[in-house]
Order: structure tokens, then sequence, then C-alpha cells
């Protein structure tokens, strides 16, 4: 191991922007699985489909991927409310939402892939901003634009959601409904309502985080599998519901990351990175910000 | 007694070889104020999970305002005004006292109320007696006021039925009077109610009519004072 100063501090940074990022991806799992309890695995599926729209938008529209993303993000809420109604009207009515509906979401996962396959081939894509090819140094550190512009994107979507959630009367049903569906529903209330907005939310994240994917680094269809773990890890390492805890638990998985990577070398990212996890849980079972 | 609102019909409900409810009948008429007792262990709970939907009876029907609901999940049925309150206060946490009650006024009416949602509120607020407390969070009122946030939730959900499960149990003297004075006020708007409750005073002094639940059996169903002379009820409740 070669430490110096020069090292620690540009690994930090480049956890943090990491980190940003990897909280976009994991908001909308601490919706649908923390809050909402549906295990949607295949939300970094829908993330790559996000990521080849930006880049098919930009590439035969030519509009930049972060306005292209606010539509993707709009249409991706309306979608992903069909989607829930779809999923609760076959597997959450039933009672058939815990294996059932997990094979569902591994199904759907599959079917965006191959589609994805079909349309683009399996050649890595990026998208290339000229905008974003400045890097920033202060003092030893150094910050390039194209990793701390998707990072402050996805810390910014964070803020929002957690803003609408907090602030709005829907926002604060959606934490009802995660806090106590039971209750919820001997009110009276159709928690399906309510849980179909959030899910659309959760959508809609995955569309932007996929936009934000294709700028930090190149694409192919199935690239979404190496964020499944981190992104469930993220979720459970915060806490479930606690979306300022998932910002947390993001950036620490982000440093750690990249701690591990630049002192014992990439292949010990994961192990390091789901090792904290498990620490984390040894002493702190309901996460770092749960109840 | 008045065509009834609620009616079940020989309602059994098994957890696996368990029979905790055996065919009981229950019919409860329209603005009347029940009791219902039993020991631990009598299917009260049962029961009322059956009721409400949350639970579904292997054998029986539940009728309530001449539709059967038995097959209705727990909204449906709270939306036709068959409400429950529970017996550990389960308010949403992460919101303010008023906007536990707007969470029904909001998702559970069909219509939203005539002097619209926060004057609702604030109305049931007030009749319970927490108006002053409207924007404080759950976590800073005292128990007592917590069952009757209990109860204002539910009657934000416009309930015809309610069933108060056992909303009195740990509370003082004078809070269960509160807490009586506040059903029987609620039952004086025409709400049926029907009370689960250990606390006997509380039971006799609320109830037009008690019924007995004993090992998943109804085993009177009369006036309050006949009731608790029957034989089976000293013997089997009261273990005399």
């Amino acid at each position: 191991m070669n430490f110096s100063w020069d090292l620690l501090l540009n690994a930090v940074t480049s956890g943090i922007m990491l980190g940003g990022f990897y909280a976009a991806v994991a908001v909308g799992i601490t919706i649908a699985f923390g809050m909402l309890d549906i295990v949607n695995i295949a939300h970094p599926a829908f993330m790559v489909l996000g990521a080849f729209l930006a880049f098919l938008s930009i590439n035969t529209l030519g509009i930049d991927p972060f306005l292209s993303a606010l539509g993707f993000a709009a249409i991706a809420f309306v979608f992903g409310r069909y989607f829930y109604r779809a999923y609760y009207h076959f597997f959450e009515r039933r009672g058939d939402d815990s294996l059932q509906g997990l094979a569902f979401f591994f199904g759907i996962m599959f079917i965006v892939e191959i589609s994805l396959v079909l349309i683009f081939g399996v050649d890595y894509r990026l998208i290339d901003l000229p905008y974003l090819a400045t890097t920033y140094e202060i003092g030893i550190v150094q910050i390039p634009l194209r990793l701390a512009a998707p990072c402050l994107a996805g810390v910014a979507m964070l803020v929002a959601i957690q803003f609408y959630l907090s602030r709005t009367f829907t926002g604060r049903a959606i934490l009802a409904v995660a806090q106590d569906l039971e209750a919820v529903r001997f009110v009276g209330a159709d928690p399906i309502r309510t849980k179909e907005i959030a899910f659309g939310i959760a959508m809609a994240s995955a569309i932007v985080a996929g936009v934000l994917l294709i700028i930090i680094q190149s694409v192919e269809p199935s690239i979404g599998r190496e964020f499944i773990g981190r992104a469930f890890a993220i979720c459970v390492l915060g806490g479930m519901t606690s979306l300022p805890g998932t910002l947390l638990a993001a950036m620490i998985l982000g440093i750690a990351e990249t701690m591990t990577s630049t002192f014992f070398g990439p292949s010990w990212s994961p192990a390091v990175a789901f090792g904290l996890l498990l620490l984390t849980l040894a002493f702190k079972p309901s996460g770092l910000l749960g109840r | 007694m008045s065509r009834p609102i609620l009616e079940a019909r020989g309602v059994t409900k098994q957890f696996g070889g368990f029979t905790a409810l055996d065919g009981v009948e229950l019919a409860i008429g329209p603005g009347e104020r029940v009791g219902l007792i039993g020991p631990n262990g009598s299917g009260k709970s049962t029961f009322v999970n059956c009721l409400t939907g949350a639970l579904t009876p292997e054998k029986g029907a539940i009728h309530f305002l001449n539709e059967d609901v038995t097959a209705l999940p727990a909204w449906q049925r709270a939306r036709r005004g068959l409400v429950r309150s529970f017996q550990i206060p389960r308010p949403f946490k992460k919101l303010s006292v008023i906007e536990n009650v707007q969470v029904p006024l909001r998702f559970a009416l069909s219509e939203p109320p005539p002097t619209g949602i926060d004057r609702r509120a604030m109305d049931i607020l007030d009749s319970i007696g927490l108006d002053a407390k409207a924007n404080w969070a759950p976590k800073d009122l005292s128990q007592v006021e917590l069952r009757k946030l209990e109860l204002g939730r539910a009657l934000a959900a416009n309930p015809r039925l309610l069933i108060a499960d056992e909303a009195m149990a740990g509370l003082s003297d004078s809070e269960v009077d509160e807490i009586v004075a506040l059903l029987e006020r609620l039952n004086g708007e025409g709400i049926a109610v029907i009370l689960i409750e250990h606390i006997m005073r509380a039971v006799m002094r609320f109830s037009q009519r008690i019924v007995v639940l004993v090992a998943g059996r109804k085993i009177a169903d009369g006036d309050p004072a006949e009731v608790m002379r029957h034989e089976d009820v000293e013997r089997a409740y009261l273990g005399q």
C-alpha cells in the first residue's frame, strides 16, 4: 500500500462524487423497497433504460441530457404509476407479492435488458459533454466536472424528494403508508393511490439516475446488475425508510469503495463496502438513521 | 330493534386446527351502544378482525348496511362506514395531529366534506379536545390524548359503526371517564359503537347491551345487568 495525503484526499473526493451518484440510484430503492415493501430488483435495469434514452435523445434530437432527464422523469412517473397498478392487480392484491413478485421483477429486468440489446446492441455507449470536460484543481485535489455534476444532480434529486415527502401532504401520506399500512387501511384510505404516486417517483428517479450514469461512465444493457447489490445495501445501511440515511450511506459506500480501490486495488472494493454494511448492521440493526 | 346496520352470520375462523370463532352471530342496530366482552383468548380481537377485514372467516358472512362485505378489503369496509380504532394507539408519527385526521378526510371519503378538509379536521379536533394541539407531533401527546387522536382519526372516516378496541386500557379512572364521555358524544351523533373493553366499570356505564364471547362462542347477548347475572358468564368470564 502506497499512502500519501494526495491519494487520500483525492480518494475521499472521488468517493463523495461517487456517493452522490449512488444516492441517485438508491433513492428509488429506498422508496420502493424500504417504504412500499416492493422488491423492485428491476430498478437498476430501468436506470440503464434511462441511460440509453438520454443517449438516443442527444444523438438524434440533440437535446442536452440534463434537460431530457426532466422530460423522461415526467414520463417515467406516469409509467411508474401504471406499472405499480399492474403489479398490485396481479400480485400484491392477491398476497403473491413475496416470491412471485420477486420473480415478476426478475422477468421485467430481463425484458428491459434484452430489449435494449435488441435495439442498441451490446456495445458500450457514453455521452461526452464538452462543457463537462473541465477538471478543477483545488490544491492537490482534482474535481472533474464530469463526476461532480452528476453528483450534485443526484444529491439535488434526493433533497427534492425528501422535501416533497416531508413538506407536502401527499408526501407525508406516503410516509404514513410506509410507517403503518394497516392503520391507513383501517381509516378507509386507499393506500394503493398513495403507493402508486410513490412508485411513480421511484421510477422517475431510476431514469434520472440512468442519465447521470451515462455521463459518468460508458454503459451497456446489462450493466444495471452491478448496481443491484449496492443500491439495496445503501437502502438497508441507511435505515430502510430514511432518505437522509440513504444519502449518508451512499456517501460512506462511495468513499469506502474509492479508498479501498486507491490503496488496496479495485477487486477489494465490494468486499470492504459490504463488510462495512455487515459491521454496521451488527451494531445498529436498524441501519444508520433507521428507527 | 330497527333493521341492523351490521350482521355477522355464523362467523367461523380457524387457525390450523384451532377454532378461534365458532359460528358467531351478531346484529347491531343503528346508533346502538354494545359492549363486547370476554376473557383473554375468547376471540374478541379475531372477531373484530373478521368484521373489519383484517381476517377472512372460513365460514359465515358479514353484512354491513345491507351489503355483503365479507370479501371486501379493510379500506373498502371503512369507506362504507365500518371503522375501528386500535388497542395500542398507532398515530402516523411523521404527521402532525391535524394531518393524522386529514389522512382519512383526504383519502377515504368519496366526496370532500362540505365545509372543506381543513375546517372539518379542526371541527373533529375540537370535538375530541385536541384543537389546541393541532400542529403538535403525536410523540408529544399524553396517553389519553393519543387515545383521543385514535378515535378522532376513526371519526374522520365518517363511521356509521365505530369499533373501539380497548380504547381505555392503561388509563386512570378520570381518563377512562373522559373517553367514555367522548364515545357517548359520538354515539349521540348517531354513530353506533361496539366497545371492546376489560374495564367493566366503563362497559357497564356505556353499554345498552352486552355480548359475551367465550372460547370463540357467543354465550350471552342482552341487557347488561341480566347478562352479568347469567350463570355461564359468571362462571366463564368472572371465574366464579
